[in-house]
């Protein structure tokens, strides 16, 4: 009998070597409507679907938020459990139709958790969008149950998902500023206009090869 | 006929008035709320002569101590005139314009201008009103002198509109025994809304509002108003926008009765889309507000965005309601833009060194990039506010918007 560590390792490889496995083209997806995280995404996120947005600081993860809120309140609602650090008029800029948004104010990780159970449950909205509370890694794999049962897209967001969330995901993509944008000079004459993302795609159920790419022209500052 | 009542004092507000009115339903159903102080009573087909449809409304008074002018006449114009004219005034038809001859110009409620240009052509009375040419008078006074002339000869075309009655539906289970278990309570629920979708079919209402009363053991007794999405009279939505809004609900006693009543009565059937592929399931988003209201506390909001300065006043919070369906609003297909979104933080004192002016430390960290500042100066008659914001690019690579008012610095949020 190899030794256990030889035997993983074997596993490992046996695992990258296999062919990707195909995909059924049965899985629903939720376009972003950013051309090129579609592209990488082969389409969407998948519909029922856990999805982390990792990033640290000013890393955009807020930015593709909006984007997927935007989305989902063209046409149905959307959900976000706030902890206090919204801000509306900035989602209005990125086309969120606030009057279609549900914002549940949840203080502490056990409300969240039973805010985004109950929303997720009852499948009002397409997506929901959450921050990466502390929880047991049950509760995570019991919204990403959810979530597949609803259709929606559970979005977490998380400086670094810890791997309870982790392990729960579908999609893991870790974004960080690639360039600010900046029109003018500096003072009063400088606009902070944008910048420009990168991000890497951690982790993807359906997908074998994991390439990083960018988004490019993020502008409309909300002043 | 047509009997005028009409309260020469006056009634001290609208609500005193629409219990005279109530009261009035004794005499006769049929009952114009002209306006505060004015009504007609259409006695047609009602029995008896205009001294005891006089005394009827008497007695219908009786509890308020006004005294009522009461006039009757073919129309409502004569029946006015002759509640104007005295109590007791009666004119007998076909003889209305030679009754109404006398009357001065007032009775017609005119305004004051055409009363007085009248007064100056000599026209004083109803009767000398009447004696002028149709024709010639309403080119010179618009079309409302034709009004007036019709009036004045005693004819008034205007239709009767008796006024609708306020229906409450209301089903309620008092003094039948206690309830201790939320089980007991839920199904004494199901029979009361049960009872109140019935009326309200029968009725061909939908009710928007919901209110329960809750009367305990020990006297006391909870209201709970419950807001449905959309105004619905199917049991099914009912119960559950209920059933959500009891979750987690204590009371300190045993409940021994409940008081179910519908609100907000809306005409109609509920409209139900054809298409139903993404539109949203009203009475669903109902329950789920319920409960997270129920689970939080406090109910699910909506942001509604305005124009500010202070970055905390460009937006406010009010309870989720759900949007009128709006199938123009679709707009699938359209590009979405990436735009930055500001992270509100608790805002905290800072330590910012300035190098020319401008900001070139925050906390230990170096400025990269800073532009502003915006300056912000509100006036003295609202809370006065006078600040300057930056947004500053940290080496860090964090982007934040700090804001210096009086001598100190604040961190106020992040890009993200």
């Amino acid at each position: 009998m190899l030794p256990a560590r030889t035997d993983f390792q074997e596993l490992k490889a046996r695992f990258h070597a296999a062919p990707a496995a195909p995909r059924t083209g049965r899985e629903p997806l939720f376009p972003t409507a950013i051309a090129s995280l579609d592209a990488l995404l082969g389409g969407g996120l998948p519909c029922g679907s856990l999805v982390t947005l990792e990033g640290y600081g000013t890393a955009g993860v807020r930015s593709i938020a909006a984007a997927l809120l935007a989305q989902a309140t063209r046409t149905g609602l959307g959900a976000i459990i706030d902890g206090g650090e919204l801000y509306p008029p900035s989602l209005e800029a990125a086309g969120v139709r606030l009057e279609r948004l549900l914002i549940v104010p949840a203080g502490t990780p056990v409300r969240a958790a039973r805010a985004a159970d109950l929303l997720l449950r009852s499948r009002v909205a397409r997506v929901v969008v959450m921050g990466a509370v502390t929880l047991h890694a049950a509760v995570w794999g019991r919204l990403a149950s959810l979530a597949h049962k609803a259709g929606a897209v559970l979005v977490v967001l998380a400086v670094r998902a810890i791997v309870e969330i982790s392990a729960a995901a579908t999609v893991c993509l870790s974004c960080r500023v690639a360039r600010p944008v900046h029109t003018g000079t500096r003072g009063i004459w400088g606009v902070f206009t944008g910048f420009e993302l990168q991000a890497e795609l951690r982790k993807h159920k359906f997908r074998n090869s994991l390439t990083p790419f960018v988004v490019n022209g993020l502008v409309g500052m909300v002043q | 006929m047509i009997v005028c009542v009409r309260i020469s004092g006056g009634v001290p507000n609208d609500a005193v008035w629409q219990e005279i009115l109530d009261a009035l339903d004794a005499v006769t159903p049929l009952i114009e709320d002209v306006r505060c102080g004015v009504a007609f009573l259409d006695m047609q087909g009602a029995g008896g002569d205009f001294a005891a449809w006089s005394r009827s409304v008497r007695t219908a008074l009786i509890p308020f101590a006004f005294s009522p002018c009461v006039g009757a006449g073919p129309n409502r114009f004569c029946a006015f005139a002759a509640a104007w004219n005295g109590d007791g005034t009666l004119i007998a038809p076909e003889t209305q314009a030679d009754a109404l001859a006398p009357m001065p110009l007032v009775v017609l409620e005119c305004d004051a201008d055409t009363i007085e240009r009248l007064h100056l052509l000599g026209v004083t009375t109803l009767g000398a009103l009447a004696a002028l040419p149709h024709g010639p008078f309403v080119r010179r006074f618009g079309p409302d002198a034709a009004r007036w002339h019709d009036a004045a000869r005693g004819i008034d075309r205007s239709p009767f509109i008796p006024r609708g009655h306020a229906i409450t539906i209301e089903a309620a289970m008092l003094g039948e025994g206690s309830a201790q278990s939320e089980a007991a309570v839920i199904f004494a629920l199901r029979v009361l809304i049960g009872r109140i979708c019935s009326d309200l079919e029968r009725c061909g209402k939908r009710a928007s509002a919901l209110q329960v009363e809750i009367e305990l053991e020990s006297a006391d007794t909870a209201r709970i108003d419950v807001q449905l999405a959309a105004a619905t009279s199917q049991e099914r939505a009912m119960l559950d926008v209920l059933r959500a809004k009891l979750e987690g609900a204590s009371f300190p006693a045993p409940i021994c009765g409940l008081r179910l009543r519908a609100l907000g009565l809306e005409e109609g059937g509920e409209p139900v889309p054809l298409l139903a592929g993404d539109e949203i399931d009203r009475a669903n988003v109902a329950v789920v507000l319920a409960r997270l209201e129920a689970m939080l506390g406090e109910p699910v909001r909506r942001a509604h965005t305005r124009a500010a300065h202070p970055l905390e006043e460009r937006f406010t919070y009010v309870p989720f309601t759900l949007p009128k369906r709006d199938p123009a609003g679709r707009s699938e297909g359209e590009p979405t833009r990436l735009v930055p979104q500001l992270r509100l933080l608790a805002v905290t004192e800072i330590d910012v060194r300035l190098r020319r002016g401008e900001p070139a430390i925050v906390g230990e960290r170096a400025v990269q990039h800073c532009s502003g500042p915006w300056r912000i100066e509100e006036g003295w008659f609202t809370a006065p506010v006078a600040r300057d914001e930056y947004d500053v690019q940290l080496d860090t690579g964090e982007i934040c918007r700090i804001y210096r008012q009086g001598e100190r610095w604040y961190l106020r949020g992040s890009y993200d």
